[in-house]
């Protein structure tokens, strides 16, 4: 449950993001509202909250599909603040103004050498706008400028978020700790959060439908075939919000307060949970629309695809499976 | 004394007495599906938390419970479980009578029922459900009237979960001639051990008795046991499906994990986790338990500042239904992983249809999505309670 802070940041953000999701949305996001610096350190020039604040606002940016990079850009801030003084200073009060949008080459397509990396990386979420990649070689991480790097967009099947391939080549870099599977876990927990709010505006939509559309002389909504659907659909939303701040907590316990397993096994299983959650209710949403939600005009279509395309990268739901059975010990 | 304190306490106690000669044959015996099990000794169990002041922990002081706080009731039940606690015998008349006479009862009715439930030495059973009234309870028809002090009392109840056992049942019954629907039904205070009162029990899938039919041929029962005013029973009845807000349901998923862990290790002994299928299933219900975890302690966890976050955009009061749909359903995909690892073995009986606790996990699961609600009721109630979708 949020705190009277996060409940406050809550409906700010979800205030805003119900008025701007323009051009302009990224520099009223930052300048106004500050939230790129979230988790960054006051001295940096952020708020010195926490990965807490930033999953209350993640999530509140996935119900609309906000598109700009801030999923990607705040959890830098927070990554970065954890990292040590130098990136920290290097980049952090970017991050915090919204000067530099980040994006997270994570994976294993990248290798370091003498403080230099190299390697091709595809699917990077956000990278087509990116000023900083944070990027893991092995168990490090390491901090990038795009200027040291080769980054082509792709076009993408969900509209709302860039990817981009990364291409790095003796590519100077900022060692940025060595807590790369933390990082890719803390990655997943915020697609995992972003991923709820999705599924929770998704059911909102629909049950929104279902109330106004009439057949047969009633609403739609008075059908028990429908009405169980939603209601099935009503459970699984309530239970991706609990899973994902259960992650959240994980993620944002002070250190020494939870163990490291539980973020490494929370991680992967929040974001299995959530997506699957997330692709069920957008792919419902689609289904009890009827031929409206089939339409490129209805919002419903971009929802599905995020919500595929969050499923297939940073672990598909068997790869989770598999990496959730094994940390915590059932084979 | 904080919680950490109060948990030692209860777990102090609860070693001590389930170690005692008596009751050392109990642990883990007479829970959902295995009602039949050390039904004496259960009773024996029940006057033990009775006398030693663990039953009625959230009752007020002045009622004769403790006062307890919902986090101090958490505790007790999560403790209960870990010590595999057997299955109550006074839980109809702790967590659901005790409850609605402390809302509805009159002073002389709190002051007469309250200490033997407390004691654990009057057993309660609740006549809802009937043949034909079951999801619409409302068309009962089970009837009562008002005769010289006393009311009379014709019809029959089903499904009544330890009846048996029981001294009371908390009867709905229809006692306005002629009334309809919701209208003119009282919850009727009923000693079960008189003439008029029949009891059999229902076999049922797992060969054994859990539940049984009630009949009423002119029983009596004195005209003030009536909870709450004579035609408002509907109600009463409503308010008391209100108060299972499963408390007890944080408890449970300790037995579900302990569960769980015994399916894991049949898995790894027999060599079934080999199979990809299966050790996916294995995976999948792992992390199944996980999510109805957080969902659980999200949704009740609120405990007494009142619910959590888990109802998303869910309007208040549909947590413990959302939770219901939930636990039944991972319960019984637990019990078909259960009989699938356990492989052909699964397939045979003992003497006298004797099972093994997987087979009864795996058949009495399929109890769980059709009692206390059926999941098709539950759903109907979180679509339009927690979703504001209209009646069909």
């Amino acid at each position: 449950m949020d705190t009277a802070e996060q409940a406050a940041l809550r409906e700010a953000v979800r205030d805003f993001c119900g008025k701007h999701r323009d051009a302009q949305a990224w520099t009223r996001l930052t300048g106004e509202l500050g939230l790129t610096g979230l988790a960054v350190p006051e001295c940096y020039g952020g708020a010195g909250a926490g990965l807490a604040e930033v999953a209350v606002a993640v999530e509140e940016t996935g119900r609309v599909l906000l598109p700009a990079p801030y999923l990607s850009t705040a959890l830098a801030g927070a990554v970065l603040s954890e990292a040590g003084a130098v990136p920290a200073a290097e980049f952090l009060p970017g991050i915090a103004s919204g000067a530099l949008r980040a994006a997270f080459v994570l994976g294993s397509a990248v290798t370091a050498s003498g403080g230099r990396l190299t390697g091709v990386a595809h699917h990077v979420l956000d990278g087509a706008e990116a000023g900083l990649f944070i990027v893991r070689a092995g168990d490090a991480l390491f901090a990038v400028r795009a200027a040291d790097a080769v980054a082509t967009p792709a076009g993408t099947l969900d509209q709302t978020r860039s990817q981009a391939a990364v291409a790095f080549q003796d590519a100077p870099a900022l060692a940025a700790g060595d807590a790369a599977e933390r990082v890719e876990d803390l990655l997943r927990v915020m697609l995992a959060v972003e991923s709820a709010g999705a599924a929770a505006h998704c059911l909102d939509v629909t049950v929104g439908y279902l109330k106004t559309r009439v057949q047969f002389g009633r609403p739609i909504g008075a059908f028990q075939a429908l009405r169980h659907r939603c209601a099935d659909l009503a459970v699984e939303v309530a239970s991706a919000r609990a899973t994902a701040y259960a992650a959240v907590r994980a993620a944002a316990a002070p250190a020494g307060t939870a163990s490291p397993a539980e973020l490494a096994v929370l991680g992967p299983l929040a974001k299995r949970h959530c997506v699957d959650v997330f692709w069920h209710v957008a792919a419902e949403m689609i289904q009890l629309h009827g031929g409206i939600g089939f339409t490129w005009e209805h919002e419903a279509h971009r929802y599905l695809k995020r919500a595929k395309t969050t499923q297939l990268l940073h672990g598909t739901p068997a790869e989770l499976r598999r990496l959730v059975s094994q940390r915590a010990g059932l084979c | 004394m904080n919680d950490e304190d109060f948990r030692l306490e209860v777990r102090g106690w609860l070693t001590s007495a389930l170690g005692s000669p008596e009751f050392a044959c109990l642990a883990g015996k007479g829970g959902t599906g295995r009602a039949h099990e050390f039904v004496d000794e259960r009773m024996a169990w029940e006057r033990r938390l009775g006398a030693d002041g663990w039953i009625g922990l959230g009752w007020p002081e002045a009622d004769g419970g403790r006062g307890l706080s919902w986090d101090r009731q958490v505790i007790f039940y999560e403790e209960y479980a870990r010590a595999n606690g057997p299955g109550r015998v006074g839980h109809i008349g702790e967590q659901l009578v005790a409850p609605t006479l402390l809302m509805f009862g009159t002073p002389e009715q709190k002051a007469r029922f309250l200490p033997g439930i407390a004691a654990g030495t009057e057993l309660w059973c609740q006549g809802y459900s009937e043949p034909g009234a079951g999801s619409d309870l409302a068309g009962l028809r089970t009837r009562a009237s008002l005769r010289d002090g006393e009311w009379h009392i014709d019809g029959q109840k089903i499904w009544t979960s330890l009846a048996h056992v029981a001294d009371w049942c908390f009867l709905l019954a229809r006692t306005e001639a002629g009334s309809d629907r919701h209208r003119g039904l009282s919850c009727l205070l009923v000693p079960v051990r008189q003439p008029g009162i029949e009891i059999r029990p229902i076999t049922q899938i797992t060969g054994t008795a859990e539940f049984n039919e009630v009949f009423f041929d002119d029983a009596r029962t004195l005209a003030e046991n009536v909870a709450g005013s004579p035609g408002d029973g509907w109600r009463v009845a409503l308010g008391m499906l209100g108060v299972e807000r499963g408390v007890s349901n944080l408890g449970q998923l300790i037995g579900f994990q302990r569960e769980f862990e015994s399916v894991l290790t049949t898995a790894r002994g027999n060599g079934s986790i080999d199979d990809p299928d299966i050790a996916a299933r294995i995976a999948d219900a792992w992390i199944g338990l996980q999510v109805l975890r957080f969902t659980t302690e999200d949704a009740l966890g609120g405990g007494d500042a009142g619910g959590g976050s888990a109802g998303g955009g869910l309007a208040g009061g549909v947590a413990a239904n959302v939770t219901k749909v939930m636990w039944t359903t991972w319960h019984q995909r637990l019990g078909e992983l259960a009989a699938d690892v356990a492989g052909p073995d699964a397939t045979l009986a003992g003497p006298d249809y004797g099972l093994t606790d997987t087979q009864r996990l795996f058949l009495f699961a399929r109890a769980e999505t059709i009692f206390g609600g059926s999941n098709e009721i539950q759903r109907n109630i979180i679509a339009e309670r927690g979703l504001g979708l209209p009646r069909g």
